[in-house]
């Protein structure tokens, strides 16, 4: 199959899935014929969780392509270097300083997050390997606090706590024009350094001998996957399987090189997570499920299958 | 005369451990210098250090211009480096680590894949590809940089016989061309075959430059490896016993 026919049916599929998720819910809603009070649930309520959810699934896919190469590491995702962790204590945090309160739990999810990134960019002069390292003992220490705050945190507050942990759609203290510029920007930088990211494949020697400044590199991209991580786990609390399902789906689809990876990463990640979203609020209706128990779930098979298929 | 490269008392470190220092010497347009001596000794740090990839003291002039002037695109314009490739996981093709090395469309493909043997893997992973066809994709890479000096780590590392001749026969067509070469080489013969030039490091923070005809003697060369090295018509070749 050529490049051209895998982009028309990523596309198809995109096209697909939202109008079905835009329809899908507690009742069945004809995208094109909604008035009334059908109308609003369509369009004030389900589109724009449905661009949520789109946009989050991208920056997380490019995040978790990003880690990689920076890592040099197929199994690094957005949340390798502990900024889930980070972002979870500064959730409860902000709970139990104004217990109940969804915005202050946002808040301090993305300040949360910021302290993670700049404890671990601390390390980043120290190389890939180390960094991951940190990262991997930081996201220990992270996960010790949050037991810690879980302890504190007034039992009221629990269900909003939890249900932010796996991931939660259903209010997103970020406007969506914010996210979707978020989505636009990270993909647009992306593609500017995506020949500099695919000589990084090669390792960093063999980059630098190619004439590509690692180091600055290294920081702007490093720089650019937190912020992208944090603005995601800051609207939609953590997610997992994303980050780390999708790239390596893209690679399989089109090849390693990052002109294509990232745009059908981006692309991909959203179209997973309105498909687990759609899912999470319809499989049980009118309760939800928390939607990173879905990205799981449709991600991993889906995954596996392909990596035998592969072989 | 000033060469397309020069070092004036360069000086190399790793790891707090002075590998080599006080050298002094120049690099030509159409010239071959091999890099002779004991694994350890700073020979792959020495190149590396050439291509402004890690640190050095003394002073390093490419083209008449200090190293440490260039930014790291205008020095790949001038120098190119060829070494082992750290394995990679992303499932990178041959034909797309060539692209990568083709810089501003310049090179010529077709015979360069030619010329390594390479036609039928171009569409393969490196990860797949044998340690002999990694190298040959990695000289092919080397091939399309249209840089003057070349800088080859063991470029005949786990080649076979027939590739290490091809290996060696295109060193001495670039040298004919005006390349500026230094490379890296374990096997005497062929550092005899091919080096116009020879630097010798003795892994002790020693360096010598000289021409090849002087330095190849067995006394020197059985010095340098700690091994006896016999003396067989014109050629000059460990001593293996009976």
């Amino acid at each position: 199959m050529n490049d051209r026919i895998k982009w028309c049916c990523i596309l198809l599929a995109l096209l697909l899935v939202f109008f079905l998720s835009l329809g899908a819910g507690q009742q069945w809603i004809n995208p094109f014929h909604a008035s009334g009070q059908d109308g609003f649930i369509l369009w004030q309520l389900r589109l724009p969780r449905l661009l949520i959810a789109f946009a989050v699934g991208g920056m997380l896919a490019l995040a978790g392509a990003w880690f990689q190469v920076l890592l040099g590491n197929p199994l690094a995702e957005p949340y390798v270097l502990g900024v889930a962790g980070s972002a979870s204590v500064g959730a409860v945090a902000g709970l139990i300083i104004m217990p109940e309160s969804a915005w202050m739990m946002s808040a301090g999810a993305f300040v949360g997050a910021w302290i993670g990134i700049s404890i671990v960019m601390a390390f980043s002069h120290l190389g890939a390997g180390r960094m991951l390292l940190a990262g991997v003992v930081l996201a220990a220490f992270w996960s010790a606090l949050l037991a810690l705050l879980l302890a504190l945190l007034p039992k009221n507050s629990l269900g909003l706590a939890f249900a932010w942990m796996m991931g939660d759609l259903s209010h997103s203290d970020i406007p969506i024009a914010l996210l979707s510029l978020a989505w636009i920007v990270a993909l647009g930088c992306g593609l500017v350094l995506s020949r500099s990211l695919d000589a990084l494949l090669l390792g960093e020697r063999h980059a630098e001998a190619l004439g590509v400044d690692v180091k600055p590199l290294r920081q702007r991209l490093l720089l650019l996957a937190s912020a992208v991580t944090a603005i995601a786990v800051t609207a939609a609390g953590t997610i997992g399987f994303v980050g780390l399902v999708i790239p390596h789906l893209m690679r399989m689809l089109f090849g390693s090189l990052h002109r294509a990876v990232l745009p059908a990463s981006a692309i991909g990640g959203g179209l997973l997570l309105m498909l687990a979203d759609t899912a999470a609020r319809t499989v049980l209706a009118p309760s939800e499920l928390p939607v990173g128990v879905l990205t799981a779930m449709i991600g991993v098979p889906v995954f596996l299958f392909l990596l035998l298929r592969r072989s | 005369m000033e060469g397309l490269l020069s070092l004036s008392n360069l000086g190399v470190e790793r790891a707090s451990r002075c590998l080599l220092s006080g050298l002094s010497c120049a690099f030509h347009a159409g010239e071959v210098v091999v890099i002779l001596g004991p694994n350890g000794a700073g020979k792959s740090s020495l190149l590396l250090a050439l291509a402004g990839l890690i640190p050095s003291s003394g002073e390093t002039s490419v083209l008449g211009k200090n190293l440490h002037h260039y930014s790291r695109y205008e020095l790949s314009k001038q120098v190119a480096w060829q070494g082992e490739l750290p394995p990679t996981e992303f499932g990178l093709t041959v034909q797309q680590r060539l692209n990568l090395a083709l810089s501003d469309g310049c090179g010529a493909m077709e015979s360069v894949v030619q010329s390594m043997d390479i036609q039928t893997l171009l569409q393969r992973p490196l990860g797949e590809l044998s340690s002999g066809e990694r190298q040959r994709t990695e000289l092919a890479a080397l091939m399309l940089r249209d840089a003057p000096i070349w800088l080859l780590d063991e470029p005949t590392a786990h080649l076979d016989l027939k590739h290490q001749i091809q290996c060696i026969n295109m060193m001495k067509t670039e040298r004919a061309q005006g390349r500026a070469i230094i490379t890296v080489l374990h096997d005497i013969q062929q550092a005899m075959a091919v080096a116009d030039h020879l630097i010798l490091i003795d892994g002790k923070g020693g360096a010598e430059y000289g021409e090849a005809s002087l330095l190849f003697n067995n006394v020197r060369l059985s010095q340098l490896f700690d091994v006896p090295v016999i003396k067989q018509g014109n050629l000059l070749v460990p001593d293996y016993g009976e």
